[in-house]
Parts: C-alpha cells; structure tokens; sequence
C-alpha cells in the first residue's frame, strides 16, 4: 500500500471523549463494529471523582457519558461503566484486566496509549478518524516508524525518592518534545530492566511527551508474572509466555535509527518549572533564565520567557522555595498501586500543610481496592488528603477536579501546558513521592532527605 | 483563494490550548470551533476568516490525540496550518479527517511569512505564493499516501479505491 502497512489491531480501548463522532460515522454508513471481542470501553476522562451514588451535575459530560453506554448497548461492546468494580482510567484498566498483552498491537483514542508499551506491545494513541476506522475494519494504516533506542544503564541512587517518573522526565529534559518525534522509542537498559511493570508504565506513558508514537520495553519474566490469571488473560497462558519468552526479546546487536543514553545513578527528582514536559530540573536546581535553558535558541529562548510569566516565577528562584496551593496524585502516569503506596509511605503519620488543598486520585476501582486493603485511604486521610473515586480527575481539566486561575499545583500528571488543569492554573510536574512530601511541607522538598 | 496569516512565533503548540479541555464534551462542531486558540488567543475567534492560515514553529499540535483540535480550527475555517514540523497525531487527524492541510515549511519560509501576510497555497506546484510580500516559497510535498488521502477528501473516502 504505497510503502506504507496496513496493520491488525489486537486490541482497541474505547472511552468517551474520542468516540462519539466515531460511532456517529459507524451509523451514519451503516457499519457494525468489527470486532467486539477485542473492543473494550469504560469512562474516565470527564467522569467526577466523587460520590458516584449522586447525579452527575455537569450536564454535558453526562451526555457524553450517557452517549457511550448507548454505543456499547447498540454496538455490542463490553462496557465498565461508571458502577463497575473495574472502572478507571483505560490504561490503568487494560494492563490490570490483561487485556494489554506483549508482542499485541493496541490503539485507542488518546495519546497516553503508549502506557500499554511497558509489556511489549506496540500501542498507538488515535484520533477519532482512526478510531472510526479501526471500529469498522479492525485494521490501521501505518508507515513504518523509525526506531530509538533509549538506554538508562545504572542503579537509581535511592530507589525510594528517585523514581520512574524522575528517569523519564530526565530524559524529556535532554532530548526535547520533539526529540522522539516519528519514532518508536525502546526503553532498555539495567536500571530499565529493575523498574516494576508499574514504573515502566509511568516511563512509556510519557514517550508522547517526547513526540514519539509509541514507547516500549521487551518483555521479561516480571511482564509474565503481573498478567498471569487476570480476567482476560488467554487461557494458554504458559504456551503463550513460551513464545514470548523466545521472540519478544530485543535482537543481540539489534541496530536503531537514534540512541540515546543516561545513566539512572545521576538522576535527581524532578520538577518543571515550565510550560511543556521539556522545561523541567533537578529539585535541587533553581528556575533558569530564558537565556540559560534555550542555550542559543531563540525560539526557546522566548518560549522559556513566556513560560515563567505564566507561571509567574523569577529566574534563579530555588525550586524548592516554590510554594504549592494544591497537589494531585492521580492520572494514566502516576496512579497506580505502587504510586499510592510510595506516596503513602511518606505521607504516614503527617499532615498536609494548611494553605494546600490535596487529593489523591486512584487510577482504578481496582487500585482504589487494592490500597484501602493496604490501609492507605485511611493514612491519607489521616493526613487530610481527599480520596477520591477513580478517573482522569485533575490531569486535564474536563471534569470538576480543576484548578482556579493562578492556583499553583504539584501534580503527577503528564503535561504542563497552558490551562491544562484548567485555564490560568499552574502545574508542577513531579513524582508521587515528590508531590506527596510538597502537598506535607506546602513547598518542594528534596524527597532523598526524608527518605 | 487566498487567505490570510494569523502568526504565532512559538514551537510547541500543544493541543490544550488549540482547544482546552473543558470543551471536549461539546459535540457540536461549530460549538467546539468558537474556543479554537482559546488557551493562548482568546480573539482568535473574532479575526479568523473563511481560508485563513495559521503560521507557526516547531511540534504544532503535540500533545492530546483530541480530534476537537483540527475540528476546531477547521470549523471556523482555517484552510491550513503551515508549520516547521507537526506532532504525529494532529498531523494525522488533519488528513484522515480531511479537517485542514498540514503543511510542512522550512525555517527561512517561517521567518518569511508575517502575521496578515495574504497566502496562496498550491499543492499541485509545493508552492506557497505570499501575495503581500510578492515572494514564493516551496513547501514539502505530501507523501504520496497522505496526498491520496487529501485528493479523495479524507480517509474513509479513499479506502474505497
């Protein structure tokens, strides 16, 4: 097909933001949907994180969300509705009910995809053409996506406190947004190799943030272990994990378009300072001047200065001087079991300063199960965080959860832009642990001292 | 036809603020298109015209895969947007959607073009005419599928062939 590839996809991951109009476009030609045993859907990014026994008050988004039950009634789509033990964010939910499998193709209608890369698949975030399309016909058309291999080698310093999300805004701090761009990043590497299946998801879920298309990591025995007997992991499991185990593994003198390397040892937590995922430093850093972050360049060069007026800082600022109004821990980057319970262990036995209003979203029902088991809504609560009920929540402000004009937060989410978390709120990008000692100390900590 | 340019000299034009978040529960198209640029032109609405260019730097739409974002600045009728590179997705959903052209321009021609300049875009010739500069710059040319896509009027229209 001209050079480029048409190609199956083994999964597709609906939600109700980007679908509407693709199944308007289903009706309106009179196609059913393909396949829709490999179609699974749920709610998040407009749903409220609140008590879910109550109407939903916005009345748009309950349209929206009102519209997808609709769809996946009329088009025969499994749903996990909004009263579904298995509700959350679709890339919390696809690894957690094993339906994202390795050496799998998935897409789904929303740039985080590449969350579902950490197993070996190659996932692909989606506009809403495409998820028309892959509705209809199953099937994609793809050009060949160049290859860049990112290794991390090393060991973590303190594992505790420098974190997944320290490595990967680390390396978007090097290489840029556009660094990945029409690429498919492999992330490889001991200290790639040590991380969880957690931690890998919070690394491939941010390689759009790099402007890659996609993120992975070649399956080992720990991607095996964490999909064993979910819900719909396939039957012959072991068989499966025997042919993975022999092809998924990345080619002994493997070549790639671009390298690029670092070293986890010198990797300090992170906060950005800025308007894009790229504008970030060590915590022990200061806020640069324009001049000094776009080392030559112009363009960043007054990027970087319009960045800092809206997020009225002053240049050479410490970070950790910079006060918080707000912090969530939350989103498809960092809300996850092992993110609750990093963020816990340092919340355990504190209080979160008295001008900072904090919350803790969890990704899923199930991971909101799985931490209340550990006691952990309680040391949250103890500690005056609000837990809340699953979703997107703070990370891009479609749903109640929004900051007011000029209202500072520490957030766990993915980008920084302009009004994301709503119009004129200010977002620091950080670790769950990071945010979780800021929302504690009402300013940025270096998280090593208290760990 | 030619249309006008409404410049923005910046890289990184994320999806956010071509439409912020809260906008993508709207369902109707001309709806979404009135808080096009909202997040960093809240006049956008009022200058933009039928055929009108958006010019700007490097990465323009990364971000969201959100499908509102070319919707939008299709909606209140921008003809194309000429950037010095796009992110993936927003470059995808411009033609698959047959929403708007996405054309890729080199860093001379972006210093070129300035906010108002009238433009004509030919796709056929990889011309771009700046009629109130009198100057003509070269544009790089689709790749053969993308200009199939773009001919037969989106994606669905040529899969048929």
């Amino acid at each position: 097909m001209d050079g480029r590839t048409l190609i199956y996809i083994d999964r597709h991951l609906v939600h109700e933001v980007t679908s509407p109009q693709a199944f308007d476009g289903l009706r309106m030609n009179k196609r059913r949907v393909r396949r829709t045993d490999l179609t699974f859907a749920t709610m998040d990014h407009n749903v409220p994180t609140s008590n879910r026994s109550l109407p939903i008050v916005d009345q748009t988004s309950a349209t929206q969300i009102q519209t997808l039950e609709r769809n996946c009634k009329e088009f025969g789509i499994p749903l996990f509705d909004l009263h579904s033990p298995y509700q959350g964010i679709v890339h919390v939910i696809g690894p957690e009910l094993g339906i994202t499998l390795p050496g799998t193709t998935i897409v789904c209608g929303d740039s985080h995809t590449s969350t579902h890369g950490a197993f070996g698949a190659f996932a692909l975030g989606i506009g809403t053409s495409d998820v028309e399309h892959v509705l209809a016909t199953q099937c994609l058309v793809l050009d060949k996506p160049k290859t860049f291999e990112i290794r991390v080698d090393g060991k973590r310093k303190n594992p505790h406190a420098v974190t997944a999300k320290d490595i990967i805004l680390s390396i978007i701090k090097k290489i840029g947004t556009g660094g990945g761009t029409g690429t498919v990043i492999e992330y490889r590497g001991q200290a790639i190799s040590d991380l969880s299946m957690d931690e890998r998801m919070t690394i491939c879920n941010m390689s759009i943030e790099a402007g890659a298309r996609a993120g992975l990591v070649a399956p080992d025995e720990k991607t095996f272990e964490y999909l064993r007997g979910r819900m719909y992991t396939p039957k012959n499991y072991d068989d499966l994990v025997d042919s993975w185990r022999r092809d998924l593994k990345t080619d002994v003198g493997a070549s790639f378009d671009r390298s690029f390397s670092l070293n986890a040892e010198d990797v300090a937590p992170q906060v950005s300072w800025g308007t894009n995922p790229a504008m970030t430093t060590d915590v022990t850093g200061a806020v640069p001047r324009p001049d000094e972050y776009a080392r030559g360049s112009k363009s960043e060069e007054s990027a970087a200065a319009k960045a800092l007026e809206y997020m009225d800082l002053t240049p050479g600022t410490p970070m950790t001087d910079i006060r918080v109004d707000r912090v969530f821990i939350g989103s498809c980057t960092n809300a996850r079991l092992q993110d609750l319970v990093e963020a816990a262990s340092i919340v355990k036995g504190r209080k979160v300063s008295g001008n900072v209003r904090a919350m803790v979203v969890p990704g899923s029902q199930q991971v909101k199960k799985s931490a209340e088991e550990l006691g952990l809504d309680r040391i949250f609560k103890d500690a005056d965080f609000e837990w809340r009920e699953s979703g997107c929540s703070m990370c891009l402000g479609m749903n109640p959860d929004i900051l007011s004009r000029g209202e500072r937060c520490a957030s766990t989410s993915n980008r920084n832009f302009e009004g994301r978390q709503g119009s004129g709120g200010r977002t620091h990008l950080v670790s769950p642990v990071m945010a979780a000692a800021a929302a504690i100390a009402g300013h940025f900590v270096d998280v090593r001292e208290w760990v | 036809m030619a249309g006008k340019v409404i410049k923005y000299e910046r890289d990184n034009i994320d999806t956010d603020v071509i439409i912020p978040g809260q906008y993508l529960k709207l369902h109707d198209y001309s709806e979404i298109a009135k808080h096009a640029m909202e997040g960093i032109d809240p006049d956008f609405h009022g200058k933009v015209e039928p055929g009108d260019y958006i010019v700007a730097g490097k990465n323009f739409g990364c971000g969201s895969s959100r499908e509102h974002a070319p919707i939008a600045l299709s909606h209140c009728g921008i003809k194309g947007v000429l950037a010095v590179s796009f992110a993936r997705i927003f470059y995808r959903n411009s033609v698959d959607g047959a929403f708007l052209l996405p054309i890729e321009i080199d860093e001379q021609t972006y210093a070129r073009i300035s906010d108002g300049d009238k433009l004509e875009v030919d796709t056929q010739k990889n011309e771009i005419r700046n009629l109130t500069k009198n100057e003509t710059y070269g544009m790089k040319p689709f790749s053969e599928i993308v200009a199939k896509i773009i001919s037969a009027g989106g994606l669905f229209k040529y899969v048929p062939e």
